[in-house]
């Protein structure tokens, strides 16, 4: 079984899509695994903590390239593997095998992209139906969504999630009693924690301008951060040029690892790096060079009637 | 230039816009009214939008065209942008959607051309050499027609389109040098070739792709492609269409302009996604798209207006002699034809699928579902589903005519097939699409509801039973939890198909309270499900939970107490202690239903769990959620006193007494009853001002002991660690009368089972101001939210979604699809309403502004973190 799994890895590697029946069984297989992890999942150090990946899949091996293969490095992923890149398939899926693979060295928690809705508008449902002449991929991928653990801890001290912090949510212990199995609901904590985003000029809670999740300031970072006993926070979700940007006197960093993100914006990504002691070090990296890239593998239907 | 543009500007008639500033407090303030221009800025060859006060021609707006992509156009009528000058963001609101569209082709030129600039590494530096005319097509005359397509600047690309189209034989000679050059194998000439057709492609000129992509250039252009310099290797594009494509008749179609652009159709499908996939653009995508598109249209409409054509295929699909393989490409051409009819309008394509169910596709379908052949069998489901998006009382009809029966039982059927390699979760949507009570009207809602109760709902819950470990096996510690624990289980069902039935089972809990009520009482359906709890596959005991939270949440008074009475949450309190320390799905899933018992306030049950079940809880007390359940049933009995316990046993008694009997079972039955049932059944819970108006004494009676047995607390919410409300607040309070109730019904439903459009709506209309409800049409005409009904599957669907792009007829049928879907709540959320009002008005004028600073961020987007000034490359919103 795990030769097969080394071989579907090695596959998605080159880019190349697995079969429809090749999905099905990870998927399940994932299922099983998925279904045991903690909506705030235990992480040890050292640890890799990457932020949106986007369907950037050559960007994606740069990444691995910059960062070590797994499992030799232990990676945490914060989310947002699919839409707008043109790979989210191969993206997701190389992702979803090395989890099923080496389940213990790699973390996945889920994005808010991550979800039904919004993949349908912002291109994994395309590439889906595209790829594979039906929606059915796309179906069993966000099934496996409504599985992906919520939030990370890392050693006690580094509370990792996509988006941020939830007013529902003072405790980490308050995450425990979601039943994340479901689409990503429009209010309440589940929501929050996949969209809300922190921002300078906001004290305390405000409106978020993209229509769900808060934003936040530093003073509920600070209170979040006292009350759980916990370094700071990490999370991803919103585009920085630079990579990575600490916010609120080093309380909470934004990770970002798209670089060139929509292929256009011009900007760095990172990573971050934890060492066994939990030291810090950020990784820079650029895209993918246009050679290494190769056509996108969109083979269409080989036969048409109309 | 200058004046040519001016010139141009007089001659369209200036545009009148009205200019929004985005002020500090998330305001629109109006700058003005006046007459907007793209002009060269002064000094300077770069171009800008100007906008001269139509009163006093003062300068209202100056600003530099940013070759970034922070443009988005709104409503036909309205650009916006994030100005990095300004420092917020400014806006555009047309008068005339002619003079919208005229000045974004604008903006779109401009940064294509600054693109085109930087892409070649060239200086912006032959903007006044107008080319006059194009060389003689020539191998040595390549380097200045490369020239000229790549230096030409903005203004230029115009008249360049011109030259090109107005000589007819450049393509032909174009063409010719390109073929020598290939024999010659001549790379330099054909690197410059790539680069040339590449050129004029990216000038996306509709008048320049009808050319290129008629059957006389189209594969040569495909072969010209190949050259990349770029890409380390030559690509093989024709030899893939030329040694892997077949083109397949089912039926031979004698037109020849049908047949012509069937084959374009798939050229260009083959080019936008294969060999220009990394140089378009949206503007480009949106032009190949719309030709798809038409095409499409065309011929669709050809075939379907043929009736010879359709009815030859109806009568070699349904003859007998006609062999299987070529039944199978009937009905794969079946597939294609009705999945391309998605390119006509709404209307067209209901009248084409009614004259299919006429032709009798139904049965064709219902043939093929018994195939076994597994990919027919899906083909045929995917040909529901597109009837399914279109309109689901089509297939509904069918179900009222006997045949119908038939095809149900086969979808159910499949549901529980295994199909091995296959994918088959399309039957489990295809039921949910069939039973969803928010889309069923009429005769049609009775009829398939009742086949679906009486003849399948058995079916379903006895693929459970026959799958999970019996009860009579040694007991508690059998029952531990892990895996390989019930490796015996008796039969081979597959997991999934068990995880579906139960999704399904939630679903009609949510759909059809009334029928899954009776039959659940009845049946001991409860305990069945349950089975599922002492499945290995730990998803399969969480699924059990969430059946039972679904169950809970309907606030049904006979439902809680049959839980009660036997004792249903035993098997889920077991798995849970069993689970231990466990913290995972399992944990957080029963930890989620306590926290909704003691929140909601169900007295009841809080009894029944902490009494029954304490012993194996109490070890858990250390979690929040257990302590507090055991302080919150503490507060019941202190604040209850005496009289509480013996109500309880009285209660549990007349339970027993009169389980149910034949009078309430008829009661049940009844739908035109629901809503009475509903008011009486749901507990009061917190309001305490119950009035049961029930002549039917029985239930009546029922829904006193309630308010006996427990006495309500109108403080209970000040629990230490009790939360603020959850937003979602308003489901468990005003469900007094009937008419709410089904509303709620209706309104709830959505999140339950996953379909994102209403409930988004649900959302945005309760966190927006009043006048966002003309965001929300917006955001729905943009198909920012499309719903898994819609037409989202056709692919160029999407990109109308950035709100930029994508052909008019393909965004008109997502609102429409959209407003159909979401009709059901238009007495809740009036703002259905506005879609009509699209476009009309100064007060939308105006309104759709104040919307939009929301609408551009709705849905994924994906925020730069950066303070606005500190550089213009953030705004990567939208695409």
């Amino acid at each position: 079984m795990s030769s097969d799994l080394d071989r579907q890895i090695e596959q998605l590697k080159r880019c190349e899509p697995l079969k429809e029946s090749e999905v099905k069984a990870l998927c399940l297989k994932a299922m099983e695994i998925l279904v045991e992890e903690s909506n705030v999942q235990r992480v040890d150090a050292p640890v890799t903590i990457c932020g949106d990946i986007h369907g950037q899949f050559y960007d994606m091996k740069e990444l691995f390239k910059v960062g070590g293969d797994c499992p030799k490095t232990n990676y945490l992923f914060l989310g947002d593997f699919v839409d707008r890149g043109f790979y989210s398939v191969e993206t997701f899926l190389l992702l979803l095998a090395l989890k099923v693979r080496y389940p213990d060295r790699i973390t996945l928690i889920r994005g808010n992209h991550e979800s039904r809705q919004i993949t349908q508008v912002y291109g994994f449902y395309d590439e889906c139906l595209r790829k594979y002449g039906s929606v059915n991929v796309w179906r069993y991928c966000t099934d496996i969504f409504d599985y992906l653990s919520l939030s990370a801890l890392i050693e006690n001290k580094i509370f990792s999630v996509h988006g941020g912090l939830s007013p529902a949510i003072s405790t980490l212990d308050q995450i425990r009693t979601i039943d994340r199995k479901q689409e990503v609901p429009h209010d309440g904590a589940m929501c929050d924690l996949l969209w809300s985003d922190p921002e300078d000029i906001v004290d305390g809670w405000g409106l978020s301008p993209r229509g769900a999740g808060f934003l936040f300031g530093g003073s509920v970072v600070t209170s979040f951060n006292h009350s759980n006993n916990i370094d700071y926070i990490c999370r991803a979700h919103q585009l920085v040029m630079e990579g990575y940007k600490w916010m609120f006197n080093n309380q909470i960093v934004t990770v970002w690892s798209a670089p060139n993100y929509c292929y256009r914006c011009g900007n760095v990504a990172a990573i971050l790096e934890l060492d066994a002691n939990l030291n810090k070090q950020f990784r820079v990296f650029e895209a993918a060079p246009q050679e290494s890239r190769g056509t996108p593998a969109k083979k269409p239907a080989p036969d048409y009637f109309l | 230039m200058f004046i040519s543009f001016y010139l141009i500007s007089l001659l369209i008639g200036f545009q009148r816009v009205k200019v929004y500033r985005l002020n500090d407090e998330g305001k629109w303030d109006d700058q003005g009214t006046g007459h907007v221009s793209v002009d060269y800025l002064e000094r300077s060859e770069e171009l800008g939008l100007f906008v001269y006060d139509e009163d006093d021609n003062e300068t209202i707006l100056l600003h530099r065209i940013s070759s970034d992509d922070i443009y988005r156009k709104q409503e036909d009528t309205i650009i916006s942008w994030r100005d990095p000058e300004y420092a917020t963001e400014l806006a555009l609101s047309f008068q005339e959607t002619s003079g919208c569209s005229y000045i974004w082709d604008h903006i779109c030129n401009v940064q294509r051309n600054m693109h085109f600039n930087t892409l070649n590494n060239e200086p912006f530096h032959s903007v006044n050499s107008e080319p006059r005319e194009l060389p003689a097509v020539e191998l040595s005359t390549l380097p200045l027609i490369l020239k000229t397509v790549v230096d030409t600047g903005f203004a230029d690309q115009l008249r360049l389109t011109e030259l090109i189209l107005s000589d007819q034989e450049f393509f032909r000679k174009l063409m010719e040098v390109f073929r020598m050059c290939e024999d010659l194998e001549n790379i330099d000439g054909l690197h410059m070739i790539f680069k040339i057709v590449k050129g004029i492609v990216l000038l996306n000129s509709p008048a320049i792709f009808e050319r290129i992509f008629s059957d006389d250039f189209i594969v040569d252009i495909i072969g010209a492609l190949e050259y990349d310099p770029e890409l380390p290797h030559v690509q093989h594009h024709r030899k893939f269409l030329k040694e892997h494509v077949v083109f397949k008749e089912a039926i031979p179609i004698k037109d020849p302009v049908v047949l012509s652009k069937i084959h374009q159709t798939y050229r260009v499908g083959f080019l936008k996604d294969v060999v220009l996939a990394r140089l378009l653009d949206e503007g480009i995508g949106a032009n190949l798209n719309s030709i798809i598109h038409s095409n499409n249209a065309y011929v669709v409409s050809s075939l379907k207006d043929d009736s010879t054509f359709i009815q030859e295929l109806f009568a070699r699909l349904k003859s007998p002699t006609t062999t299987q393989e070529s039944k199978k490409n009937l009905v794969y051409f079946l597939h294609e034809f009705c999945s391309l009819s998605k390119s006509l309008q709404m209307v067209q394509q209901l009248r084409l699928f009614r004259d299919l169910m006429n032709e009798g596709i139904f049965d064709v379908v219902t043939d093929v579902l018994q195939s076994q052949d597994k990919k027919l069998v899906l083909t045929g489901t995917d040909i529901l589903i597109l009837f399914l998006n279109q309109d689901p009382n089509l297939l509904r009809s069918y179900f009222v005519r006997q045949e119908g029966f038939a095809l149900l039982g086969l979808l159910v059927k499949g549901m529980l097939t295994d199909f091995e390699e296959n994918m088959h979760c399309q039957f489990l949507e295809i039921l949910r699409n069939l039973l969803d009570s928010c889309t069923l009207s009429g005769s049609q809602r009775d009829t398939i509801i009742d086949i679906f109760f009486e003849r399948h709902l058995g079916q379903l819950i006895e693929v459970i039973t026959s799958s999970c470990p019996s009860e009579n096996t040694a007991g508690e510690s059998d029952k531990s939890i892990g895996p390989g624990r019930s490796a015996h289980c008796q039969s081979r069902t597959k997991p999934e198909i068990l995880s579906n039935i139960c999704e399904l089972l939630c679903f009609c809990v949510l759909h059809h309270p009334y029928r899954i009520k009776c039959n659940f009482l009845l049946n001991n359906v409860f305990e069945k499900i349950l089975l599922l709890t002492r499945r290995a596959e730990r998803y399969l005991v969480v699924g059990a939970v969430r059946f039972v939270r679904t169950i809970l949440s309907r606030h049904d008074e006979h439902l809680i107490k049959y839980v009660i009475r036997n004792n249903v949450l035993k098997p889920i309190i077991d798995a849970f202690v069993a689970n231990g320390n466990r913290y995972n799905l399992l944990h957080s899933a029963v930890l989620e239903l306590f926290e909704f018992i003691r929140k909601e306030n169900l007295k009841a049950l809080l009894k029944y769990i902490v009494d029954s079940f304490w012993d194996q809880l109490v070890k858990f007390e250390y979690l929040a959620s257990i302590h507090s359940l055991k302080v919150k049933y503490e507060q019941c009995l202190d604040n209850g006193g005496t009289k509480d316990a013996a109500t309880v046993v009285d209660l549990r008694r007349r339970n027993d007494e009169r389980a149910l009997e034949k009078e309430e079972e008829r009661y049940f039955n009844e739908d035109s009853d629901e809503e009475d049932i509903a008011s009486a059944s749901v507990p009061r819970n917190q309001k305490g001002h119950q009035q049961p108006n029930l002549s039917n004494g029985v239930a009546s009676s029922y829904s006193q002991l309630s308010p006996r047995s427990l006495v309500d607390y109108e403080d209970d919410e000040d629990d230490e660690d009790y939360k603020p409300p959850p937003r979602k607040q308003p489901e468990t309070s005003e469900e007094d009368d009937g008419v709410l109730e089904s509303l709620r019904l209706k309104r709830k439903l959505p999140s339950k089972d996953k379909e994102p459009e209403l409930v988004k709506r649900q959302k945005l209309s309760k966190n927006s101001k009043s006048k966002d409800s003309v965001f929300l049409c917006s955001t729905l005409s943009q198909a920012t939210l499309p719903s898994k009904k819609t037409s989202i599957s056709f692919q160029t669907s999407g990109r109308i979604v950035e709100g930029r792009t994508g052909s008019c007829e393909n965004n008109e049928g997502d609102v429409q699809s959209i407003s159909r879907s979401s009709s059901d709540n238009s007495n809740t959320a009036g703002e259905d309403n506005h879609i009509e009002k699209e476009g009309e008005g100064s007060r939308n004028f105006s309104d759709c502004l104040h919307a939009k600073s929301d609408n551009i961020q709705l849905g994924g987007e994906d925020h730069p973190l950066v303070a606005p000034k500190s550089s213009p490359e953030m705004a990567v919103n939208g695409s």
